[in-house]
């Protein structure tokens, strides 16, 4: 069943953070210094504790948090597709920092400035927080290209690999947009492009990339999960639903 | 000072309530400006903190003492009058 507009925004956002989550997680250990993998762990629980907060808006609309957050099959989840695998290096993770966490931060900023009273009061709390992801994720690619080499390559080629389905799952273009942007739950297109490209184009420049060229890759587009083909691997999802605690829940 | 990875230390001070004084909570290691203070802020999360700053150890200049982690900043004597 395709959700509602504005419950399958909801979706987005949240599967998107559960997801970003585990996969910050996957560097608590292993990242380039014991900080790096403490702010890796904080902007972890940062995620999940916001995808929290956003399946709880679904309640409102008539959805079952907990079927919502422990029921459903990958093939069901509405994340970003740059999420569906763990990232194969630091560079990766560095990129999506700026990439998907940013495009997220762009999505919240907007929604929490529409017309949904639960985003206007429990998100600005999380863009307050995502302040620190934001100045962690400029501070490392910076880093990373000025050191050019090989380094300042694979960070290059993938922000270039997730800018294109980002784009997509930040700005659909589809129906359900279209009545989230009229109904004023979230901003018009041409502001989204604004502050995405006033928040991510400084930094994607130091690697020669320009947002204003990266069209959304809208191929194989699924209007209800608001994404293109493909799902997040079996394994994260397991982690997300909490499969190996089911028995041990407490509400 | 340096960790080999081309990072200095932070000296990490905080108070929690406006008017407490600031004390010092710890350090961190971190490669520029930028991300000392975002390491500070992720590695002392526990407290609330109205207020947060890291100092480059370097700029740490004891008054009292000769050892300890600020020994390397003790400035040459001064001349004399």
């Amino acid at each position: 069943m395709t959700p509602a507009p504005l419950a399958r925004h909801i979706l987005s956002l949240a599967d998107t953070k559960r997801l970003l989550g585990i996969r910050y997680s996957d560097w608590l250990l292993g990242s380039p210094s014991i900080e790096t993998g403490i702010a890796a762990s904080s902007m972890s629980q940062d995620e999940w504790g916001h995808a929290r907060l956003l399946y709880a808006m679904l309640k409102r609309l008539g959805f079952d948090p907990f079927e919502v957050e422990h029921e459903r099959p990958a093939a069901r989840y509405y994340s970003a597709p740059a999420l569906d695998h763990p990232f194969a290096d630091w560079a990766h993770f560095v990129s999506a920092v700026v990439v998907v966490d940013g495009a997220l931060s762009v999505a919240l900023e907007s929604f929490a400035n529409g017309k949904f009273a639960l985003a206007r009061s429990r998100v600005p709390k999380m863009l307050a927080e995502e302040e620190y992801h934001r100045r962690f994720g400029t501070a490392w690619f910076s880093r990373l290209a000025a050191a050019e080499g090989e380094g300042a390559a694979r960070l290059r080629d993938s922000a270039r690999s997730m800018l294109p389905t980002t784009l997509a799952w930040l700005l659909p273009g589809d129906d359900a947009h279209d009545t989230l942007v009229a109904d004023g739950h979230v901003w018009p297109e041409d502001r989204v492009r604004d502050r995405c490209a006033q928040l991510l184009q400084g930094t994607l420049a130091t690697v020669g990339i320009d947002l204003g060229t990266v069209e959304p890759a809208r191929d194989g587009w699924d209007p209800e999960r608001r994404r293109g083909p493909g799902a997040p691997a079996e394994e994260a999802v397991e982690r997300a639903r909490g499969d190996r605690n089911r028995d041990l829940f407490v509400e | 000072m340096s960790t080999g990875l081309g990072e200095g230390v932070y000296e990490v001070f905080a108070r929690k309530r406006r008017g407490e004084p600031l004390r010092h909570i710890g350090y961190i290691d971190a490669p520029g400006d930028e991300l000392a203070r975002v390491y500070a802020w992720k590695t002392y999360d526990e407290e609330s903190w109205f207020e947060m700053c890291v100092v480059p150890r370097g700029a740490v200049i004891p008054v009292n003492r000769v050892e300890g982690p600020w020994a390397k900043n003790v400035p040459e004597e001064a001349d004399g009058p």
